[in-house]
């Protein structure tokens, strides 16, 4: 990746080396203000994070003996000024809605709390900033 | 302020077999994106990864901050080229970060550059939320 200029004015290209996405445009507007369409290090973050703790959940109900049909999952990650002035990622917040059977409510809560605590990723972020998970299973939104 | 980033993902099936997509991110750049077990556990693949992704995230992130560094000291950078290497073993998790940056600085003094690299290094929101990371390396060399 490259970024050229200062911080404040400058401006940053992302590439991956699978080639799987290239030349993502970011900016610290894009980090601490409006996102604008470009891309930042916490939305990165929030992507590796909803990946991860998906293939962690799928991982969790397969060795429950039920596979997800189908799992929505959503990560979004706070970036906030600290005390100091300087900013840190403060939380990440884990949403799954499950479509899977012959599983109930509280089981699919037990399985994603084990499938974050199982992904990397949240380890490495509880150091330091707090982690939430919530999952529901699809089709059960209205409490039956 | 806060700054909230959101991602989305759907996965079907289970680990190793099923197959998942990140939807959408929040500011729109990117979507569409294949993940999967394989492109995660194995080399030469073209899908993404939460690794690569985290990679993306540290590479821009150290950037930022490098950039930042470098103009506070009166030496905006014309361009800095990053790149992050995640390593993730299976069952362990994420076990080093290799960063290596190249800079165009004009009048930069190459010990001061690596000073300001290692700074960035140390402080970047990014470094932080990962600082349980066994091992991040850093190579920083200035472009003449």
């Amino acid at each position: 990746m490259t970024w050229e200029g200062n911080v404040a004015r400058g401006a940053g290209a992302i590439s991956a080396a699978t080639g799987a996405f290239e030349q993502l445009p970011y900016s610290l507007a894009s980090r601490i203000e409006k996102p604008d369409g470009k891309t930042s290090p916490e939305e990165l973050l929030a992507a590796a994070h909803a990946a991860c703790f998906a293939m962690s959940l799928a991982s969790e109900l397969s060795e429950a003996g039920s596979p997800p049909e189908h799992l929505d999952v959503g990560a979004t990650v706070t970036l906030d000024q600290v005390e100091d002035g300087s900013h840190r990622i403060v939380a990440s917040e884990l949403l799954a809605r499950a479509r899977v059977t012959d599983i109930d409510q509280a089981t699919l809560e037990r399985l994603a709390a084990s499938a974050s605590e199982g992904c990397p990723l949240t380890k490495l972020i509880e150091a330091s900033a707090r982690v939430t998970v919530t999952a529901t299973l699809e089709g059960d939104e209205h409490g039956d | 302020m806060a700054t909230d980033r959101k991602a989305e993902v759907t996965w079907r099936g289970d680990l190793v077999s099923g197959s998942g997509r990140i939807d959408s991110v929040g500011s729109g750049a990117f979507g569409g994106l294949a993940v999967n077990w394989r492109a995660r556990s194995e080399d030469g693949a073209s899908d993404t990864s939460p690794e690569e992704l985290i990679a993306a995230a540290h590479a821009a992130c150290f950037s930022m901050a490098l950039s930042s560094g470098l103009a506070k000291a009166g030496h905006a950078p014309e361009e800095l080229k990053t790149s992050a290497t995640v390593t993730f073993q299976p069952g362990e998790g994420i076990t080093k970060i290799v960063l290596d940056v190249a800079g165009t600085v004009p009048g930069m003094d190459p010990d001061e550059f690596q000073k300001a690299a290692e700074t960035a290094k140390e402080n970047c929101p990014v470094s932080k939320a990962l600082a349980g990371v066994p091992e991040i390396s850093l190579s920083a060399r200035l472009e003449s």
